[in-house]
């Protein structure tokens, strides 16, 4: 076990996935405790799917990747923030709506352009063990951005969750706050795209603050607990990568997924006994 | 140098001002379409201690008053004055940190694990400051916090998860929320509506202490007109518009009642002290 964990540490694939993997992990698990409280579940996965466009755009016009992407992702996420009150769409409608057509823009930019020049699986299904010096800069910037973002934000968020309408009448800027919430998530998304890939992104978006949930007790102690459980899934996942040779991202979200079932019973088990 | 002298007096003018005049001035309100108006030719004042309860149909547009008070909703036309200063959106946060504000709509309480002192937290002033400026449990916050849960005697619940309250212990809850900022004008939308009726009169006692004792005014939107009267100054029948405004010792004559509720309603007097009730 001891030599497996020195030749994990040592493997440079490993040396260069693990520091970005576990910094979009405490990232993208830091925003998963807002986007459980507002519901915004479905927001990310129409998020994530809209990169595709973003993606494809890039391509087809050979811009940069990354920011090409991340700005068609806040440009969406804002856009879905603004949709359902300036035009009475309801917000799962405007999310289905531009999560479809973005797919689709996605999908006809991406066939265009030949396969050696796209890693389709990897956009799918992400490759955190792929990450260029200049994407890990680029990943280091919009996440110190969203960390930032939420830990100056994070109470007025939280109380906005709780009750819009009074923070709105005790003097909070409600509405902007909700549109810097929607592009940080939209920066987000981006982040875990790298990781997750474009269908795994919920997934990592979504579960460390689930099974935090069951446990915290506090805006404060749901944070940690959620980064918590982000970290060592993320590490566990890539460990039962490498050594088994799986898609990094599908086994990090799979190791969420058992830790949640675990978690569960646990929190069940402990209030049965109660 | 002009500005230099004009700073000082101008403010202080707009704090003696903000001193003497009506902590609410209401004038020539109107709002909705003119065809089927909710609110039409509102005008009322409020001074410093005054508790106003406003009464009304379903629909009489008492809670969009309240609303307009708070600045989520423009009137059309009218003038809305509060502390002295017209309500802009550009001093609309300021003059907002002076008022507490109690909703009707809590039909739906979202999911989130938080603890008493947290939801009491959320009306402090600086609540929304960054995450590595904590509330210790010795900060002057958190007596404010114990303080405001003592007035609806929630103290001993300050660690209890607010989903396990009951929906009367979690309006009182929300009620020390809009209590701990210290407001100078409290606007309360059926604040009573989950209370049982021992609680309604600990609540309607406690407002009117708040007046009394500590100079604030309150709006507070009711249909048990009976429950208030004890303990309010004035009541406003409101149905679109302002029919009568009675103050303590004043009776409503039938004639409003049947403006607001319409003809088929019989008016049953309560005793000599109910404001709502004609004796002859």
């Amino acid at each position: 076990m001891i030599e497996f964990l020195q030749q994990f540490f040592t493997s440079p694939v490993m040396q260069d996935a693990l520091p970005p993997a576990l910094f979009i992990a405490v990232v993208a698990s830091s925003m998963s405790v807002m986007i459980l409280a507002h519901r915004l579940s479905f927001l990310t996965v129409g998020i994530s799917h809209a990169s595709l466009a973003g993606l494809g755009l890039a391509i087809a016009f050979s811009l940069p990747l990354l920011p090409t992407a991340t700005a068609f992702c806040v440009a969406i996420a804002l856009l879905l923030a603004a949709l359902p009150k300036q035009r009475g769409i309801s917000e799962d409608t405007g999310t289905g709506l531009l999560f479809a057509g973005s797919m689709a823009l996605g999908i006809i930019l991406v066939s265009q352009v030949s396969r050696n020049q796209v890693d389709l699986f990897g956009l799918l299904f992400g490759n955190i063990l792929t990450v260029s010096t200049q994407e890990w800069y680029w990943l280091l910037l919009i996440g110190c951005i969203i960390l930032f973002a939420f830990i100056t934000m994070a109470r007025a968020w939280w109380s906005i969750a709780f009750d819009p309408i009074t923070a709105a009448a005790s003097g909070l800027a409600v509405s902007p706050l909700r549109l810097l919430l929607y592009g940080t998530v939209g920066l987000s998304v981006v982040m875990c795209v790298k990781l997750a890939g474009i269908v795994l992104t919920t997934g990592l978006m979504v579960l460390p603050a689930t099974c935090a949930w069951l446990w915290g007790r506090s805006l404060m102690s749901l944070w940690l607990l959620s980064m918590g459980f982000a970290i060592i899934g993320t590490f566990i996942g890539l460990l039962f990568s490498y050594s088994y040779d799986w898609p990094s991202g599908a086994t990090i979200v799979l190791t969420l997924c058992i830790m949640f079932i675990m978690s569960w019973g646990i929190a069940w088990l402990t209030q049965r006994n109660k | 140098m002009w500005r230099v002298v004009a700073t000082p007096y101008a403010t202080q003018f707009r704090h003696i001002a903000a001193m003497t005049s009506p902590v609410i001035s209401l004038s020539h309100i109107n709002f909705g379409p003119s065809h089927a108006p909710i609110l039409e030719d509102i005008s009322l004042e409020l001074k410093a201690g005054h508790f106003m309860g406003i009464v009304g149909p379903n629909g009489a547009g008492k809670s969009t008053i309240l609303s307009m008070l708070t600045g989520r909703l423009q009137p059309d036309s009218g003038h809305i004055d509060l502390f002295g200063e017209c309500l802009k959106r550009f001093n609309r946060y300021r003059l907002l940190k002076n008022i507490g504000y109690l909703h009707q709509l809590h039909d739906y309480t979202p999911n989130l694990p938080l603890k008493v002192r947290d939801i009491v937290a959320m009306g402090l002033h600086d609540y929304a400051k960054p995450l590595w400026q904590g509330f210790s449990s010795t900060s002057h916050q958190y007596t404010d916090i114990i303080q405001a849960l003592q007035y609806v005697e929630m103290e001993h619940l300050v660690d209890r998860d607010f989903r396990h309250l009951s929906g009367g212990q979690q309006q009182r809850v929300r009620l020390a929320r809009a209590l701990v900022r210290k407001p100078k004008l409290l606007l309360l939308d059926e604040p009573a509506a989950a209370l049982d009726s021992k609680q309604q009169q600990k609540l309607y006692t406690l407002l009117r202490q708040l007046c009394d004792t500590q100079d604030i005014a309150i709006i507070m939107v009711e249909h048990d007109i009976a429950a208030i009267t004890g303990h309010v100054d004035s009541v406003a029948c409101l149905n679109r518009s302002i029919h009568h405004h009675a103050m303590k010792g004043e009776q409503i004559p039938e004639d409003v009642w049947h403006q607001m509720y319409g003809q088929h309603m019989h008016v049953i007097a309560h005793d000599t002290s109910c404001i709502g009730c004609h004796h002859d």
